[in-house]
């Protein structure tokens, strides 16, 4: 818990203490943690000064933010318009299937979390799945499940 | 020489300028640019650039080459592309493999390399260029044409095309006064969606009170479906600074904000390069080019809400606080960020200010329409032929869009609408497809410009789906402020959800059309006041969607799962339930199978044989391999049970209501009959053949169905309680008249299409040429018939295929040659009929047409035809046929064959009977079958005109359920309920090893050599394991529904 604390601590000195820098300060430790962890939101709201909920209230208005630790691989599928008529919600299901979990959920085993995106403007590609960054163009069902068996097979080898 | 210190004067950039215009202009070697936009990256655009410059090392090629990564090109489709300078050559679709090739050959021997151009799907015509491809013809790329000729990355590869010469210009002299003055002028409006007019925008900015005044640029782009921002910001993000500095310097800001979405990695990567370098020269920052101008960028990264967009909320955003919009006025050029007078653009506006000042504002006013000028950026997304960027200047209408630039949709699909504006926009339907593209017309459809997202839907896109998608959207994205916004997207989302899963309710409509009126009017942002756009015009223009799902429990396009359930079922015509026959197959619980197979269907075993299938057609185990093998499957139970001696009993019925009349005793016919016996009426069927049947017995050769299975299923039909009198003839034997004069109450008329159509070519009355369906029947009768050793059939339906396949087993005939006037592909018949009779030794000539039968002494001796090519689509978007001049040539024969097509023959209706026909056709209520004529009732082929089996089936099973209310004094309406299976069976569970191996089988047939001049039936039926084996291949959609997985959950 001190770590996260330290962590925090550098991130809101980068951002002089800023009320203003919140989200940012919010985005920093997101890509640190993948997550907003409990005790970095209350030494967020006790540095600058804001009321908890007010920090709560902006983790929770933002989409990208999560208050739940998330697995190690991040799959997101795109559910844009363009990859909605394209078939993006078979995808979607597809993965639902695959992984055992709802959107928004990780994996007991925590390797994987299973997100959706409004539009990731890769339109002409779609329906699209980013795992970690790498984007899947033209994602048919059938490419779900070597997707998923890719990064399974990392599992593995860890 | 690059410019590296900082620039402190005017003069030095207009150095820099003209220095590094003139090392472009030395640059001796060919250019490689290579398109690295996320989509192109996604494509494998960086595999590429690096095997390019891994053998531009390995084979110390550096002087003769240079390799460019550039944004993106525009032409999404063709990802990963690369343009060569000079030469003009547009390479799409490159793989890393073929770096070899383009620099060996293109690079070093000038050698286009054909395999990499594209080709025109139209014309079949390669494209050497750019603006050879249609896709870029017709555009007007003056803001995103600069993408392909500069490194983003790189500030210096800007300044050599000119970059920041419009800044130039504005400090050399310009005041802000005459920056905006040649704003007002150009008629620029904002391109972010509400399209208003950034000079005006502008000039209250700076009159706006107040020594702090921001500017933003909002390139938070949350539309799902466009990405022109993210193009621009990834592509030339100096573009879009270069506009921000002269901004600020014409409204006197000193600070400006980037508010770019966090979903655009690549995007935030490079315009924070870009503002660093920019910085580093001098170009931001205090005291810039020694004028006075202070001027710097920040960029803020959006936290991921689309209500964002909205400039309010985009303030609070960057405040640090919740995105929550709030009342205007005051506007935010009076009291914006931290209450300071700010002026937000959006990306593609500030993309558009550097042109303008460079140009002028009336270059600028010339190119566009009287009140929207310029180009619009759209994104050509969905079901499209060529996705992609695409710069068009304002005016242009939605069909040169979609179809000169978009090439049309794909798979020859139906078009069926656009969305534009995306949440906040509308859907246009085909009508408006002439529609000119400016902010004005677009909104009285009933859509908006919005940023420029353009989503194309075909047939295969629900309506309906896509407004709840929308709402779904909205619901999810409303801040949740304003009560009439925050409850009335989810409400109104809840009501389209009930229409989407078969539960909508009549009176929804109005509900949601009140519902809709209060969101717009009830809420503060923009947001909620277009949040009902998406629903009201779908209503407006797809209103008949909803209807059909209220109503008739229908999803046309065949998306919303809660209506369609398993798509087997839902595509067939008599909702047989293949996937829970197909269950119980996987059990190995065959009499289980063969009961529900009866249930809905009196000619199983024909079905099994000759049926188009449509279920296979919609099969979801098709999208990802080939579909199940439903038909065989079904043929398997039949076989199975008639092996094991086990025959369907009709359950016994009283039959002690009225008496109806049936004419033909086709598939309808039978259906019709049979279901009305079933329900305790007294059904006669008058037949003018000599058998029953109809075209079952009459049409159908035995190789394909033999005689004896059609009649055990009339002889079950009969069992039932159904009276068949044959060879009495409508209009000759009997009268409809006399018909309710003998007591019967109602009539079904079913007599078919059974008479040839002619071809109106010379020759064709001569002996020697026979009509495919005179022909079949004398066969089917055994009749004598008239084969010579040449036969030629003509066409390309079920009938040809018949009449060939039979010709073919003829003593007489030694070869059988079928013309048709399109290609395979567009072959009515069924495909395994044309696959088999091409086994049997049938050659079939495709893209010919016959002209004239040629004579010798009144006897057919040859065919004369001429060869055709594929034109132009029609309006089926099907290519027609078109002939080749001076390709006649004559081909001899005996027997010449004509099966073009058929209609009905209904001469038989008198004028006195009432009932109104088109042409033959008989005319019907399509909801309840009634004809004009009160009590009599149509279906079948006399209605349709020729049509498959299963249709004609359907036809009697509605004729029964409406004949049955007419005569019991109900309303005449159809019972609509959702598709479901009766029961739900366990599904099989495959391990991953068998769901990899898994396939379609083979179809058992008769070996070739036992086909010789006999009428055995050619195709046999799978093994007990090979349909245990197909049966567990079933995806199983059933299911998928809300019943079905309770259904399941409960069982285990």
């Amino acid at each position: 818990m001190d770590s996260v604390i330290t962590t925090v601590q550098s991130t809101l000195t980068r951002h002089q203490n800023e009320k203003r820098a919140l989200i940012a300060i919010l985005q920093d430790i997101q890509a640190e943690y993948n997550f907003l962890p409990r005790e970095a939101l209350e030494f967020v709201a006790k540095s600058l000064g804001v009321p908890l909920i007010d920090v709560i209230g902006v983790a929770t208005f933002y989409r990208a933010f999560s208050l739940k630790p998330r697995g190690r691989h991040l799959v997101t599928v795109c559910l844009g318009t363009a990859c909605h008529v394209r078939g993006g919600p078979k995808i979607l299901s597809e993965f639902v299937k695959k992984l055992a979990i709802s959107p928004g959920d990780t994996t007991k085993d925590k390797h994987f979390t299973l997100e959706t995106v409004a539009c990731l403007g890769c339109c002409a590609i779609g329906p699209v799945v980013v795992v970690d960054g790498n984007y899947y163009a033209h994602t048919t069902i059938r490419k779900v499940d070597s997707i998923v068996r890719k990064y399974a097979k990392k599992r593995v080898k860890k | 020489m690059s410019a590296t210190g900082k620039i402190t004067s005017i003069q030095q950039l207009k150095n820099v300028i003209r220095e590094q215009t003139a090392l472009r202009k030395a640059e001796k070697r060919p250019v490689l640019t290579v398109s690295a936009g996320t989509c192109g990256l996604a494509r494998g655009s960086q595999k590429v650039i690096d095997s390019l410059k891994r053998l531009i090392k390995k084979e110390k090629l550096e002087k003769r080459v240079k390799v460019k990564v550039t944004g993106c090109h525009g032409f999404c489709e063709a990802e990963p592309n690369i343009i060569i300078q000079p030469g003009d050559i547009f390479y799409q679709k490159v793989g890393p493999e073929k770096a070899g090739d383009i620099l060996h050959k293109t690079i070093l021997k000038k050698k286009v390399l054909d395999e990499l151009l594209y080709l025109d799907p139209n014309t079949g015509e390669k494209a050497r260029g750019e603006l050879d491809i249609p896709f870029y013809k017709k555009q007007k790329r003056i803001v995103l044409g600069d993408n392909a000729l500069i490194d983003p990355t790189d500030i210096n590869d800007y300044f050599s095309i000119g970059g920041y010469g419009a800044l130039l210009k504005t400090l050399s002299g310009l005041t802000p006064e005459a920056v905006i003055d040649t704003v007002k002028r150009s008629g620029l409006r904002g391109r972010g969606g509400a399209g208003f007019l950034t000079g005006m925008k502008w000039e209250l900015a700076r009159k706006a009170k107040g020594d702090l005044k921001f500017i933003i640029c909002n390139a938070d782009e949350g539309d799902p479906g466009a990405y022109m921002d993210r193009s621009l910001l990834e592509g030339n993000p100096h573009l879009v600074l270069e506009g921000m500095m002269i901004g600020a310097f014409a409204i006197g800001a000193q600070k400006g904000f980037m508010y770019v979405r966090d979903e655009y990695p690549l995007a935030v990567k490079h315009v924070t390069q870009a503002i660093e370098q920019a910085r580093h020269l001098g170009l931001l920052g205090e005291n810039i080019l020694g004028t006075g101008f202070n001027f710097d960028i920040q960029i803020a990264k959006g936290a991921g809400a689309f209500v964002c967009g909205e400039e309010t909320a985009l303030i609070a955003s960057i405040e640090g606080r919740v995105g929550e919009p709030r009342q205007r006025p005051p506007f935010p050029v009076q009291k914006g960020l931290w209450a300071k007078p700010t002026n937000i653009n959006n990306v593609e506006t500030w993309g558009n200010v550097p042109l303008i000042i460079k140009k002028s504002g009336d270059w600028f006013a010339k190119i566009g329409t009287e009140n929207s000028k310029g180009t619009k950026i759209f994104s050509l997304v969905g079901k499209i032929n060529n996705t992609g960027l695409v710069e068009v200047p304002m005016g242009m209408t939605l069909r040169e869009i979609i179809f000169d630039i978009g090439g049309g949709i794909p798979g020859g699909k139906e078009f069926k609408a656009v969305q534009t504006g995306g949440p906040s926009g509308g859907c246009l339907p085909k009508q408006r497809l002439d529609l000119p593209i400016d902010y004005q017309s677009l909104s009285q459809a009933g859509a908006i410009m919005g940023s420029g997202g353009m989503i194309i839907m075909d047939e295969n896109t629900c309506m309906v789906d896509i407004a709840k998608y929308f709402l779904n959207f909205l619901r999810n994205e409303s801040c949740g402020k304003c009560l009439s916004c925050r409850e009335g997207t989810q409400r109104m989302w809840e009501i389209v959800k009930n229409i989407s899963d078969g539960k909508g309710r009549e009176e929804d409509l109005k509900i949601l059309e009140e519902l809709a009126l209060a969101v717009k009017d009830a809420s503060m942002c923009g947001l909620g006041q277009t949040a009902a756009n998406p629903v009201l015009s779908t209503l407006r223009y797809f209103r008949k969607e909803y209807e059909d799902h209220i109503k008739r429990k229908k999803c046309p396009a065949m998306v919303c799962k809660e209506l369609v359930s398993s798509p087997c079922q839902y595509a067939c015509p008599i909702g047989q339930e293949a996937s829970t026959y197909i269950a119980y197959i996987a059990q190995g619980k065959h009499k289980e199978a063969f009961d529900v197979i009866m249930k809905d269907n009196p000619l199983p075993s024909v079905c099994s044989r000759v049926c188009n299938h449509p279920c296979e057609k919609v099969c979801r185990a098709g999208e990802s391999g080939l579909p199940i093998s439903i038909r065989a499957l079904k043929r398997f139970v039949m076989d199975w049970a008639e092996k094991n001696g086990i025959q369907y009993v009709p359950p016994r019925v009283s039959q002690n209501r009225e008496k109806i009349a049936i004419i033909g005793a086709g598939p309808a016919g039978l259906t019709a009959a049979y279901y009305l016996a079933l329900k305790g009426f007294r059904p006669t069927i008058f037949e003018a053949l000599p058998v029953a049947g109809g075209m079952l017995a009459m049409g159908i050769p035995n190789h394909r169905l033999p005689k004896e299975v059609l009649a055990r299923e009339i002889e079950v039909i009969k069992q039932a309680g159904v009276e068949i009198r044959t060879g009495l003839t409508l209009g000759k034997d009997i009268l409809i008249e006399g018909l309710f004069k003998s007591d019967y109450k109602a009539v079904f008329c079913a007599s078919g299409a059974g008479k040839s159509l002619k071809m109106d070519i010379p020759g064709e009355d001569a002996e020697g040429v026979l009509h495919s369906l005179e022909y079949l029947r004398d066969v089917n009768l055994s009749r004598p018939t008239k084969i010579g050793k040449r036969v030629v059939v003509v066409g390309g339906g079920n009938a040809a295929i018949d009449a060939a396949r039979a010709a073919l087993r003829d003593k007489a005939c030694e070869k059988v040659t079928i013309f048709y006037r399109r290609t395979k592909a567009e072959m009515p018949a069924l495909a395994e009929e044309v696959d088999a009779s091409i086994d049997e030794g049938i050659d079939i000539q495709f893209l010919m047409a016959p002209v004239k039968v040629i004579t010798k002494k009144g006897k057919a001796a040859a065919i004369e035809c001429v060869r055709m090519k594929l034109g132009e689509k029609d309006a089926s978007g099907r290519r027609r046929p078109v002939p080749i001049k001076g390709s006649n040539f004559i081909h001899k024969l005996d027997t010449l064959i004509l099966a073009i097509s058929e209609r009905p023959d209904t001469s038989y209706i008198g004028e006195g009977d009432e009932i109104k026909r088109h042409g033959e056709n008989i005319i019907i209520d399509d909801e309840t079958g009634s004809t004009t004529r009160l009590g009599v009732f149509a279906g079948g082929d006399a209605v349709t005109g020729p049509n498959s089996v299963v249709d004609a089936i359907a036809a009697g099973k509605i004729a029964a359920e409406t004949i049955e209310k007419y005569v019991s004094g109900q309303i005449v309406t159809r019972d609509y309920r959702l598709v479901r299976p009766l029961i739900y069976v366990k599904p099989a569970e495959l391990s991953e090893e068998e769901a990899a191996k898994a396939k379609r089988p083979v179809i058992p047939a008769l070996a070739m050599a036992r086909r010789h001049k006999n009428f055995e039936e050619v195709e046999g039926t799978l093994s007990e394991i090979a349909a245990y084996r197909e049966a567990r291949r079933c995806l199983r959609c059933d299911l998928e529904t809300e019943d079905g997985k309770s259904a399941i959950g409960a069982k285990k």
